[in-house]
């Protein structure tokens, strides 16, 4: 197999400095040849392995293993959908009826879902004042299959949470991701757009999905705009 | 048509790629054979230049002769081939644990020739180490010329070592031992077959055109038990007298030193004072094998006094010729100065307990010779194979035994690095495979540094570093001025980590105001070793790496540990 001094070093996880001063010193079975660097895959692995050293040849059809792109916060809240007049009189029977409509999970991973959001409650409660509360499971679901969403659910009437600031919670963000990863990412861009006062006033006004979503839009692409920075 | 152009590239060859230890026995012949014939023509050369001489030596005015053979020398040395003074063993050594065994062509025969005209001329020194030199300058160039890598040349050089010492006492065990114990310093299989194949060639090659004759041949020894416990004694006087050698050696270096006059006037002379003791006690002069033939024969009849008187004379001699500036090595004059210690212990046992019947003169001789041979080399195997090779006499063995082990610990109590290594040993230079020294020395800072570090202006707002400080993946933020680019001072996180809740701060602080500025810096260029040793000075677990003030990455401790282990387990397998 005969590769440049760039890929070996790559396969190898070394610095170029490494392989380049190995090969002249005769400690590793790759010879020169031209202006490539030739050896045997089987016997470098071999060697590798021996020196607790990784070896992983480059694929011939470079398959693109990039990370899975986050989910924004706008797809997510799409996926989720969006609900009114979720009927409720306390924060288990409420949380019950949204869980209902998430029409995402079918009827035994609901019950489960909510089992383990009640779970979550009792910890401490997810109502992080201003009215809102962002129930979500206090670890991701097991054998999950699923994309993050965020299920969007506007409550009939204001309901005592145990909010942080003892205000009644009149919206509800059920959010659920497959990792801890995305499920922090999305909870931080979340709580991103609670803070801004003039968001919840616009929450307060039961907004169609759709304005909804354009408005989130709006607060990802500053977002955005600060982490290209 | 491709094999003729590929010749000069043997590690290509399908048929060695797989294992390289066939190539390297292939060329250990051609090296073994090359280094013996240098060697041989040393020994041929001196004999000639003996004879040539000899016809002078009762002319009042003979005592010069050493004078000019030694300047010659130096000034063959100094401006012919532009080489250091000294025995070249030192410098093997270095360039094996430093540069990968690279040896200049050259030092194949500048040795060869500034040593024969010591030598040669009457100054008390050996041509062991120069041939030395030469054969593992030939080794070194051969792998060069095939386009060897550096641990092959390294396993050529020792090679040569081994070739030259065994053809020139017709000793094989004796060159290998010493080309694995005092040149490389590893007992590796795969270094010690193909040295083990030069040493052969080596000998076969002096076997064919000189003979299968055993250097000093002597007579039926029968040892008692009592004289292996005078051997213990003999040991003792053998250490001493290596110490003082050493210690004179060097006394007499630095102060032929501190006169400032050109070198080949120091060489003159040191090469006259000898002359002079020569003209008073000839066994002083030349590398001496005649006189040691003599004591091991039991024919060197002389008084107590006047052997005593000898032994002391000939170190004298050996520190006149070798510190101030002629050329050679230690090897023959130790034997020399080893038997005559002998042969004074001897005189000694004889005159205090004249009743017991003590083994004869030879043996002691023999005995003090192994006994000088490790103590100065600290090198207890290659004494005891030297000795037992040389004078055909493995009765001795025992006694030999214990002379070399108590020598070389008493030498090694009192002189912790050998007269070979010393020199390596205080200028830091002594690199044996597989210890911190040589991985340090081995690993630079462009391998290990890390260049994933974000860089900020200077006049950034904190604000605007927030988001920064989001996206690194490390602690460390160096900062750069806004127009030079050029490095200013670092920022660590936890430094800083106050300010960053404080969101009163993020408009009223700039980067350049909570920068360190007084940090300690790493050149790309600096020895590892320094930069550890720094580290460990401040208690610093990364230090920013600047180039002509710019920044170039960041070295860490963790990634120093990374790839020393790495370097370590590659270095230290095979």
């Amino acid at each position: 197999m005969k590769l440049t001094i760039h890929e070996i070093a790559q396969s190898l996880y070394l610095p170029l400095g490494t392989v380049r001063r190995w090969i002249r010193q005769g400690r590793i079975p790759i010879h020169k040849s031209g202006n490539g660097f030739v050896f045997n895959e089987a016997i470098l692995s071999k060697w590798a392995a021996a020196h607790h050293l990784t070896f992983s040849p480059p694929k011939k059809s470079p398959e693109k293993q990039q990370d899975p792109e986050l989910e924004t916060l706008s797809s997510a809240l799409k996926r989720g959908g969006v609900f009114y007049d979720i009927k409720g009189d306390d924060g288990a029977s409420t949380l019950k009826a949204a869980v209902e409509h998430i029409n995402v999970l079918d009827s035994h991973a609901k019950e489960k879902l909510y089992q383990r959001l009640l779970e979550r409650e009792n910890l401490t409660s997810t109502g992080i004042g201003k009215g809102v509360a962002i129930p979500h499971p206090h670890n991701p679901l097991p054998d999950a299959d699923f994309r993050p969403f965020i299920t969007t659910c506007f409550l009939e009437k204001p309901i005592e949470f145990a909010a942080l600031d003892n205000k009644p919670v009149f919206v509800m963000f059920i959010l659920l991701c497959p990792s801890v990863k995305s499920h922090l990412y999305l909870l931080s861009r979340l709580a991103f757009c609670i803070r801004d006062d003039s968001f919840v006033e616009f929450l307060k006004t039961f907004p169609s999905s759709d304005r909804l979503l354009l408005k989130i839009a709006d607060f990802e692409e500053q977002l955005d705009r600060a982490d290209r920075y | 048509m491709r094999i003729f152009k590929s010749w000069r590239y043997p590690a290509s060859w399908k048929f060695f790629r797989l294992d390289d230890r066939l190539l390297l026995m292939l060329m250990a012949v051609i090296v073994g054979l090359c280094s013996g014939l240098a060697a041989l023509a040393l020994n041929r050369s001196l004999i000639a230049m003996f004879n040539w001489l000899h016809k002078y030596h009762h002319i009042w005015w003979a005592f010069v002769l050493p004078g000019i053979g030694a300047a010659l020398s130096s000034l063959f040395l100094e401006k012919v081939v532009v080489e250091g003074a000294g025995h070249g063993v030192p410098e093997v050594i270095y360039s094996v644990s430093r540069y990968g065994g690279l040896l200049r062509f050259r030092s194949s025969y500048s040795r060869l020739i500034s040593s024969c005209l010591t030598i040669g001329s009457g100054g008390s020194a050996g041509p062991e180490a120069p041939v030395v030199m030469s054969g593992a300058a030939i080794g070194s160039n051969i792998a060069k010329y095939f386009s060897l890598n550096d641990r092959q040349r390294v396993t050529l050089v020792g090679c040569g070592a081994a070739g030259a010492i065994s053809s020139i006492f017709n000793a094989p065990i004796a060159g290998m031992v010493f080309s694995i114990e005092v040149i490389l310093g590893e007992w590796k299989s795969v270094n010690i077959v193909p040295i083990a194949i030069a040493a052969v060639a080596g000998t076969e090659i002096s076997r064919i055109l000189q003979g299968n004759q055993i250097v000093f041949s002597h007579l039926q020894f029968n040892i008692d038990l009592l004289d292996i416990f005078a051997c213990l004694g003999l040991a003792i006087l053998t250490a001493v007298a290596s110490i003082v050698l050493t210690r004179m050696l060097r006394s007499m270096y630095g102060i032929s030193h501190k006169i400032s006059a050109p070198i080949w006037v120091r060489a003159a002379v040191g090469g006259c004072a000898v002359g002079i003791i020569g003209l008073f006690l000839p066994v002083v002069l030349g590398e001496g094998y005649h006189a040691v033939q003599a004591m091991i024969g039991g024919t060197f009849s002389q008084g107590l006094a006047l052997v005593a008187i000898a032994t002391l004379a000939k170190v004298v001699a050996t520190a006149l010729t070798l510190g101030w500036g002629g050329s050679g090595g230690i090897f023959a004059p130790c034997l020399v100065i080893g038997s005559l210690a002998g042969l004074t212990y001897h005189h000694c046992l004889i005159l205090l307990w004249p009743s017991i019947s003590w083994v004869n003169e030879g043996c002691f001789a023999l005995l003090g010779m192994a006994g000088l041979i490790s103590g100065m080399l600290q090198a207890p195997l290659t004494g005891i194979f030297l000795i037992v090779e040389i004078t055909g006499g493995y009765e001795v063995i025992l006694p030999l035994i214990i002379v070399s082990a108590i020598s070389t610990s008493l030498c090694h109590y009192i002189e912790p690095a050998s007269f070979y290594l010393k020199e390596l040993v205080e200028r830091g230079h002594l690199l044996r495979p597989g210890t911190d020294a040589r991985v340090l020395s081995d690993l630079n800072v462009r391998e290990i540094i890390e260049e994933d570090c974000i860089t900020v202006k200077q006049n950034m707002l904190l604000r605007d570093f927030i988001n920064i400080i989001k996206i690194s993946p490390r602690n460390y933020f160096p900062v750069e001025d806004e127009k030079t680019n050029n490095f200013l001072g670092i920022i660590h996180l936890d430094d800083i980590r106050a300010y960053l809740f404080n969101p009163d701060m993020y408009d009223a602080v700039v980067l350049g105001q909570i920068m360190d500025t007084k940090v300690d810096v790493v050149h790309p260029d600096d020895d590892l070793s320094e930069v550890l040793r720094k580290m460990d000075a401040h208690q610093l677990f990364s230090m920013p790496v600047v180039s002509n003030n710019k920044f170039l990455g960041l070295i860490s401790k963790a990634t120093i540990l990374d790839q020393y282990r790495k370097e370590l387990v590659v270095q230290t397998s095979q």
